[in-house]
């Protein structure tokens, strides 16, 4: 390939924001050590990665348990969410009265009845898997039920001519029409279970051996140690970008033969 | 020329050339058919229609004169508000018993985009429970082999053309073998090139399967060429206004497009239309 690096797109996608990245870095690292400010106001990006070493035994511990909280929120709530949407389009009357509820759900903060569900629910994990699933489930629910609605008229037309049984018709066309919903509600909802999983834990203040990254920036905080605290967010933030991206990855592979978001336009 | 593969029945000829008396079986009757949507729009106002074993019929008509509603109502797919409608002189019913099928072929090709080719034309016999069933390859392979996407199985509608999506349409249209084909305004998207293509092997097929057609367009010079009858159909309210028997023999090649007997009838079916159309315009100010 006798193409310059820089003429190549797909380098140039990862390498432009790394270099964008690298120089805030720097200039975060410089403007730290000529102000002299002190590590527990701002820490210099090295003091963070010093911390991401020095302590990364009760960091990885505290990822560990994030992630296990998140993932099971976002089975669940896929699991779950499907489940809602199929029930809402078998009938009208169904989504007419079940969907308020899934919209009540969505709009009460979840800080403001995390505490009930840690009352109610003995097992932490359990407690702070279920809030992040109420977070989480939204986004599956109404994206998928729009999808599964969403069935080209004609082609359902012509379903009823051959007299498609109602399977037949979930089965063939309103899954398949659904898919490209269904991923777009991924999207969303994967970042919403850690986001929830976090600001459960931070509600719920558990410590210990059950103790997650949020439990981690809380300590941190009373104990003035900001770099471990940067290094606990920065965790946070790189397991939603890898969730985001584990999506986009997902939706692509099920979708690039035929939906026009995955289409690659070729000039 | 292929022998008629419904021997009992008058060929398309007899069927284009000879009296409704002695037309054989009706395969589809339209009897006073009125249709008025829930907003008060009279979509339909006392269609009457006869459609005859082996015809090539036309619906033509200005934009909004119901062309499409009747032919929806034809496949089975909407409701009448009065009058009757029958196929093979039995209710709806017989339709997918008795091995009567029919088949519909949409304005667009609704494929299903998820969908390779191979799978989209066997949907109807997969519907049908018949996916498994012994020939069911031979009879995909013959349906895309006719409609020359012989080797475009694997492809996605995305990859193909409009007329080869279309053609595709088709053979997913064909693969049940229909007794009675309806199709609204198929290649009306089309170029005139890919357009006049298909018009001639839509005309092929029909003759090699014996099939009886029921063909919605807007085009005159569409209906003329392909057409045993065209009827001419008026807006608001959509009525049928005229029915023209184009007794012009089949096979019917390119240069019967240029003849001055098809400009004749193109004439005759254009006076029909004006006609129709100024019709609609005399009723257009009184209320529903």
């Amino acid at each position: 390939m006798k193409t310059p690096l820089i003429q190549n797109e797909r380098f140039v996608q990862v390498a432009a924001p790394l270099l964008v990245g690298a120089l805030v870095l720097l200039m975060w690292q410089l403007a730290v050590m000529a102000l002299e400010v002190p590590v527990y106001i701002v820490p210099s990006p090295v003091d963070i990665a010093q911390s991401l070493v020095n302590d990364f035994q009760s960091l990885f511990n505290a990822l560990m348990m994030t992630l296990k909280v998140t993932f099971l929120a976002f089975a669940i709530a896929v699991v779950l969410g499907v489940a809602a949407s199929l029930l809402f389009v078998q009938s009208k009357w169904i989504e007419i009265s079940l969907f308020p509820y899934a919209v009540l759900m969505q709009v009460t903060p979840i800080v403001a009845i995390a505490p009930l569900i840690i009352i109610w629910v003995n097992d932490t994990t359990w407690a702070l898997t279920i809030c992040a699933v109420i977070v989480a489930i939204f986004p599956i629910i109404s994206n998928t039920t729009l999808g599964l609605r969403s069935v080209d008229p004609n082609l359902l037309s012509m379903f009823r001519m051959y007299r498609a049984g109602r399977w037949q018709e979930l089965v063939r066309l309103r899954i398949p029409s659904a898919l490209p919903y269904f991923f777009g509600g991924l999207r969303i909802s994967s970042g919403l279970a850690l986001i929830g999983a976090v600001v459960a834990e931070f509600v719920a203040g558990t410590g210990g051996a059950k103790a997650g990254l949020a439990y981690t920036i809380l300590q941190s905080g009373y104990k003035l140690e900001i770099p471990k605290m940067f290094a606990a967010l920065i965790l946070i933030t790189l397991t939603g970008i890898l969730l985001f991206a584990l999506m986009v990855w997902l939706s692509d592979r099920a979708l690039r033969n035929w939906h026009e978001s995955a289409l690659k336009v070729e000039h | 020329m292929p022998a008629n593969t419904a021997s009992e029945l008058p060929s398309a000829e007899e069927a284009a050339t000879t009296g409704p008396v002695t037309r054989g079986r009706p395969v589809l009757e339209v009897d006073g058919v009125n249709k008025v949507y829930g907003n008060g729009t009279v979509a339909l106002k006392g269609a009457d229609l006869t459609v005859w074993q082996g015809e090539f019929v036309s619906l033509l008509g200005p934009s909004g004169c119901g062309k499409s509603t009747l032919l929806r109502i034809m496949a089975g797919l909407g409701e009448v508000t009065t009058g009757t409608v029958q196929w093979w002189e039995q209710d709806y019913g017989v339709v997918g018993s008795e091995g009567r099928k029919l088949a519909f072929v949409f304005q667009n090709a609704t494929l299903m985009p998820w969908a390779r080719v191979r799978k989209n034309v066997r949907l109807p016999l997969d519907l049908e429970h018949a996916g498994n069933a012994p020939g069911v390859e031979e009879k995909i392979d013959s349906a895309l082999d006719m409609v020359g996407l012989k080797g475009f199985d694997d492809s996605f509608p995305r990859e193909l053309s409009g007329g080869m999506q279309m053609r595709a349409s088709i053979a997913r249209a064909m693969v049940t073998e229909p007794d009675l084909l309806l199709m609204d305004e198929p290649f009306g998207a089309l170029d005139e090139m890919t357009r006049n293509k298909l018009n001639d092997d839509v005309l092929k097929l029909w003759k090699e399967k014996g099939w009886t057609i029921v063909f919605v367009t807007h085009s005159v010079y569409e209906a003329v060429y392909l057409s045993s009858r065209v009827v001419v159909m008026a807006a608001r309210p959509g009525r049928i206004v005229d029915d023209i028997e184009i007794r012009e023999p089949y096979p019917r090649s390119p240069d019967f497009r240029v003849s001055t007997e098809f400009a004749g009838y193109c004439r005759q079916v254009s006076q029909a239309l004006e006609r129709a159309s100024s019709m609609g315009e005399e009723t257009q100010g009184q209320p529903s």
